[in-house]
């Protein structure tokens, strides 16, 4: 008689669920990859295959002095032609070249800032990859490097793009476009482990053509920056051309842009308006939501639930309930909006 | 399987005993771990000699049954992994930071291309019976350095260079098998923080039910709670997912090294089981994400 280790004495509904579970794991027979990306996820150990035809990819390993692959994350399997890799469920951004990226600076060297972006290291901004105020491209110098704090400091929140990587996977920024630059007048937000991976991940944000979008909303319009490395950034919307306008509408290309250099490191927020203010809240906490809940996070999903959002309070309100049937929190929120636009449309 | 004959000869003897229950029961002197002995003197010494009167135990459980785990995952959405763990009235709330830039870059990892592990113990004020501060004493840091070797070594952390993984762990509730917890949190941390791993990392304790006298019929003890921790011989054994590998193996007590094969089966074969609890916990939490 071998050893048989009982199970805990009361049924917990962890138990009963992964009962539920391991006998939807009988009727569908997906362990392997010819039923690749199903509903059920790999874990870690796991192996997934010992077909020597498939060559192993990100997210998992070989035994040494086997043939089998085996998983090393919990996630969902990839197939590309013969390469198998796992997505993990979350995990930490890994930067990419040409990631459009928000990030705060954590501190100030002679000639370069290091840069939080959630990724495994620190990213670096050099100083000779920002945009200098005063006018088109010029030459830093030394005067610039005595200032670098006039442009960025500790704890100051800006968008850029990776523009390479070392070796060990530390990834260099720089703000060299009219896009990018200190972020100011909004609210940050991070969506921990919910960043663009190696793959295309389900959930959370991922590299997509507009990662910048502005959304219109009752209190007027919102600017949104996706970073690919999870965290966002929702603003008022500010009017690109500035004071530029009230001098008259001939401005000049260089005249624009000595204008815009202007209010391009002030650290100093305009004023907002409440109304303002709780839409920026209101987006911010839909985003949340949308994360928690794994789902996807880009421009069309965020535009479709803050309009569902909207309206779900309108009708609320005519009503008279006071958000009783909601879950709870942001997922809440979300779910709430997602299921009545489903039963919309 | 050659353990598992270890245990049926053991289960058989057990039997046997039943029948001639006739000796006086000579308790085993309590074993004194050497960091903590004031913990053992105010205690009653316990009766463990009823275990062979009904083959049940303190808490009414068999020689072989776990206690009830209760365990969750990506509990704190801040973090880049956490996880909640309950084993009986032990509980234990992991959080993961990392991999992310050590805090000073001179002391990065030990090896220069390989993230480092780091790990923190806290105990809560209330955790235990008596309350009272318990500073980062000698078996706490035993703790994090048994952590710490340990998913040095599972982790893949060749991937992450220059960076250092965090594992913060708070014990809320003491009661037995506390670096089992501990382990147990941790690994379902570290897939909720997406780092990868060769394999679960789950453990177990196993102690040796055995008085002085009849020291033929010992009987394993899994998953034992505080008192019995207290009284009985034990050891913790940690073992990598469905293999037999073992990764962890502490023993803080002297046993004889008879009984030791049969408490690290019993160990092991808890091990597995818990690697199912768990394995069920990542799954159900992936369902999320279909």
């Amino acid at each position: 008689m071998p050893v048989t280790i009982r199970a805990p004495n009361l049924p917990t509904p962890q138990d009963a669920l992964q009962r539920a579970d391991a006998s939807d794991e009988d009727m569908s027979d997906d362990d392997l990859p010819t039923a690749a990306s199903g509903t059920s996820i790999v874990t870690p150990g796991e192996t997934i295959t010992s077909d020597p035809q498939w060559m192993r990819g990100h997210g998992t390993y070989v035994p040494p002095s086997t043939t089998t692959i085996v998983s090393t994350v919990a996630g969902h399997l990839h197939k590309t032609n013969k390469l198998l890799s796992v997505q993990a469920l979350r995990a930490r951004y890994s930067p990419e070249i040409g990631d459009l990226v928000v990030g705060r600076i954590v501190s100030v060297g002679t000639k370069k800032w290091s840069v939080d972006i959630a990724a495994p290291m620190l990213a670096s901004l050099p100083l000779s990859a920002i945009n200098l105020p005063g006018g088109i491209l010029r030459r830093r110098t030394a005067v610039d490097e005595l200032n670098i704090r006039t442009f960025f400091s500790e704890g100051d929140l800006l968008v850029a793009e990776v523009q390479s990587l070392h070796q060990d996977n530390t990834a260099s920024l720089h703000t060299r476009s009219l896009k990018y630059g200190k972020l100011r007048n909004g609210l940050f937000t991070s969506l921990s482990g919910a960043g663009g991976g190696v793959l295309s991940r389900r959930g959370g944000v991922v590299r997509s053509k507009r990662q910048t979008f502005t959304l219109n909303t009752a209190a007027g319009e919102v600017d949104v920056v996706l970073g690919v490395n999870g965290y966002i950034f929702i603003s008022a919307h500010a009017a690109k051309t500035g004071s530029g306008t009230a001098d008259g509408k001939d401005v000049g290309i260089t005249r624009l842009e000595e204008a815009v250099s202007e209010t391009l490191y002030s650290s100093q927020n305009d004023d907002m308006t409440p109304a303002i203010m709780g839409e920026i809240t209101r987006v911010s906490t839909l985003i949340r939501g949308l994360a928690a809940a794994g789902r996807r996070v880009d421009e069309d999903v965020i535009v479709k639930v803050y309009e569902g959002a909207v309206e779900l309070e309108a009708e609320e309100k005519s009503l008279g309930i006071k958000g009783g049937e909601k879950g709870v929190g942001a997922v809440g929120v979300v779910e709430a909006v997602l299921e009545r636009l489903e039963l919309g449309g | 399987m050659t353990t598992a004959g270890k245990i049926v000869n053991n289960e058989i003897h057990l039997q046997s005993i039943h029948h001639q229950q006739t000796q006086p029961h000579q308790l085993h002197p309590p074993e004194h771990s050497d960091g903590e002995p004031e913990t053992k003197k105010q205690e009653m010494p316990l009766d463990t000699s009823t275990y062979s009167l009904a083959l049940l135990r303190l808490d009414g459980r068999r020689w072989n049954e776990l206690r009830r785990i209760h365990a969750q995952i990506n509990t704190q959405a801040a973090a880049d992994g956490s996880s909640y763990l309950e084993m009986g009235n032990t509980k234990v709330l992991c959080t993961v930071t990392g991999p992310a830039e050590g805090r000073q870059a001179g002391q990065r990892g030990a090896k220069d291309n390989e993230a480092k592990v780091e790990v923190e113990i806290g105990f809560a004020g209330f955790s235990g019976l008596e309350r009272r501060k318990r500073k980062s004493d000698k078996r706490t840091l035993e703790m994090q350095h048994t952590l710490s070797t340990a998913y040095s070594s599972l982790l893949l952390t060749h991937l992450y260079p220059h960076s250092t993984i965090t594992l913060t762990l708070h014990i809320l509730s003491q009661d037995g098998s506390m670096l089992a917890a501990c382990i147990n949190a941790s690994t379902l941390a570290l897939i909720d923080a997406g780092i990868p791993m060769s394999d679960y990392l789950v453990a177990c304790t196993a102690a040796s039910s055995a008085t002085t006298s009849d020291s033929d019929n010992s009987d394993p003890l899994l998953d034992l709670n505080n008192l019995e921790e207290q009284e009985l011989p034990f050891l913790t054994v940690g073992t990598l997912g469905r293999s037999d590998k073992v990764s962890v193996l502490i023993c803080e007590s002297r046993v004889r090294m008879e009984r030791m094969e049969s408490m690290l089966a019993v160990g092991i074969d808890g091990c597995k089981r818990m690697r199912e609890i768990l394995d069920g916990v990542v799954k159900e939490y992936g369902k999320r994400f279909s």
